[in-house]
């Protein structure tokens, strides 16, 4: 569907999307996490694991170089910075102005830019590749609608159409389950898989194991530390989840993760 | 008397031609960056603009007469929008921060015209515009800095549109936010300094946040505010450039020209507005208001 990728998954020794070595975050002088050392393969996904404020935003700006870096190396695809385009990034929703005069398929063609550069306006390519995102999102008729018109679903499916409509190798999603209801989640999911299949890498974060499990091969625990890595099953056990949430009151079934006094997620 | 006919006849006079010229290639550059202006919510910041350009102009006019105004102007218009970005950008409270820097630099332009002789008169030029003794010389000058606002608005528009809808994603698509602001902001302090000959310092504001306002009100379309808000303010030049005229001619009534204009841009606000609500009220609000006062819900 987009350009870029070969349709083949990688081989398991390939050179890795993402290396995190040794890493730490900061926000001005304040360190914000530290101890960070993971790797995400092409066509694989990663799930960042941890309670509120334990460093999983920090991590995924650290990545894409909004905050500094003050320790350790990343490198996307063996590169830093990133060259343009290989990071697809997508925000939460509720940072975006609902009001804002602009359509769904306008906010799509905003991941074309990059690549048109400067003052070029988007050409039959463009359009394609955004009306192919959509597609890929399950959007393909709310094209003209409103933006802010869509359901928090609808809107963080939209964000995803953006990154996926960039043609990214890596992609990164901050908590994309928030607030939404199982069709949005179903075409979430399905959304990614089907990327995953094309070679790209994802790391996402997510109070969500349903997202875990159904995407995710790796788990990466944090609490403004680096708590646990390896493979979902070897990692995410009571013990080490209590460690991460910092409670021994911390429950956890097949579906999600249950902190006492919270609810869950 | 036929009300419709200083609609054409005022601007067989030069100097009304003239007049109508430079509010048009305002129109079409205030309106340009006026939409960026509201969608981003710099209302405040532009406010903060016109005083800090103001004692560039000043400054410029006492050192060089009207040719020096323009000089004076860009300096300080320049340097005024690159402060100006860098102290929103570390400023915690940038409100307080602009209104301090912004307020000191109006004062500092005050003394500066104040030290010429004909102070009262001068200062009466410089806030409120002489739209009607604009000379050629100056109808050219305007073109040249109103010119460079486009250029730098229109080759940056997407992403300053990109930037506007949402901050994170542009960073993290690559896109810094310091020079997408910095060029914005250069391009509304030259609005202001092409304005200031026209309309004056003061009512600079109107021309660059009424028709951007209004443009909201009419469409939710992205691309169809932009040629709308600038189509409206020229509407409304030239509807107040020839009822100022016939105010004066006809009705012995001596209307400033620039305020007039003005009025004009804030009646025009104003229908806008009462058919936005109406309309909202007869097919439910199914379309976000415009204005950034708004409070959203």
């Amino acid at each position: 569907m987009i350009e870029n990728t070969s349709g083949e998954t990688p081989p398991a020794n390939a050179a890795a999307a993402l290396r995190v070595s040794a890493a730490s975050f900061a926000y001005d002088a304040e360190p914000a996490l530290t101890g960070i050392d993971f790797t995400v393969l092409p066509g694989q996904a990663v799930a960042l694991i941890g309670p509120n404020g334990s460093g999983k935003s920090t991590l995924l700006k650290g990545i894409l170089g909004l905050i500094t870096r003050t320790a350790g190396t990343v490198e996307v695809l063996g590169q830093w910075p990133a060259p343009a385009g290989y990071i697809g990034y997508v925000p939460q929703t509720d940072q975006l102005d609902p009001h804002f005069p602009v359509s769904l398929e306008q906010v799509v063609m905003m991941g074309r830019y990059r690549s048109l550069g400067w003052w070029r306006m988007p050409a039959k390519a463009d359009r394609r590749a955004v009306a192919e995102a959509l597609e890929t999102v399950g959007l393909g008729n709310r094209a003209k609608t409103r933006f802010g018109e869509l359901s928090g679903g609808q809107q963080q499916r939209g964000l995803l159409a953006r990154a996926v409509a960039s043609a990214p190798r890596l992609l990164l999603l901050d908590e994309p389950f928030n607030g939404l209801d199982q069709v949005n989640r179903d075409a979430l999911i399905d959304t990614v898989k089907r990327l995953k299949q094309q070679g790209v890498a994802v790391l996402v974060s997510t109070h969500d194991l349903d997202l875990a499990r159904a995407v995710c091969e790796s788990v990466l625990l944090l609490n403004g530390a680096q708590v646990a890595f390896g493979p979902r099953d070897t990692v995410l056990t009571l013990a080490n989840v209590q460690q991460a949430f910092g409670s021994v009151g911390v429950e956890m079934d097949e579906h999600t993760i249950v902190v006492p006094g919270h609810g869950g997620h | 008397m036929d009300v419709a006919i200083p609609l054409f006849t005022a601007f067989d006079l030069p100097f009304m031609a003239r007049a109508l010229l430079v509010l048009i290639v305002l129109s079409l550059v205030a309106g340009l960056v006026g939409v960026l202006v509201n969608l981003r919510g710099l209302e405040f910041i532009s406010d903060g603009l016109t005083h800090a350009v103001f004692p560039g102009v000043a400054i410029g006019f006492v050192w060089g007469g009207r040719d020096g105004l323009f000089v004076g102007a860009v300096v300080a218009a320049l340097i005024a929008a690159v402060v100006l970005t860098v102290i929103v950008k570390r400023a915690v409270t940038s409100d307080a921060a602009i209104a301090i820097v912004f307020t000191a630099m109006f004062s500092v332009g005050i003394i500066v015209v104040s030290r010429e002789t004909n102070y009262v008169g001068q200062l009466d030029a410089l806030l409120f515009g002489r739209l009607l003794t604009v000379s050629p010389a100056e109808v050219n000058q305007t073109v040249v800095v109103c010119l460079l606002a486009l250029i730098i608005v229109g080759f940056t528009l997407k992403e300053q549109v990109f930037r506007a809808f949402d901050l994170e994603g542009s960073r993290a698509a690559g896109y810094r936010p310091l020079v997408l602001d910095i060029l914005l902001n250069v391009a509304i302090a030259l609005v202001v300094v092409a304005a200031s000959s026209a309309v004056g310092n003061l009512l600079v504001l109107a021309v660059l946040i009424v028709p951007g306002a209004v443009a909201r009100l009419v469409t939710n379309r992205l691309w169809l505010l932009f040629p709308v808000a600038a189509g409206f303010a020229i509407l409304a030049a030239w509807v107040g450039l020839a009822l100022g005229y016939a105010a004066s001619v006809n009705g012995g009534v001596d209307l400033p020209s620039g305020a007039t204009v003005v009025l004009v841009l804030v009646a025009g606000y104003v229908v806008a507005l009462l058919m936005r609500l109406a309309l909202d009220r007869i097919g439910g609000p199914r379309r976000a208001r415009g204005s950034a006062h708004e409070v959203t819900h």
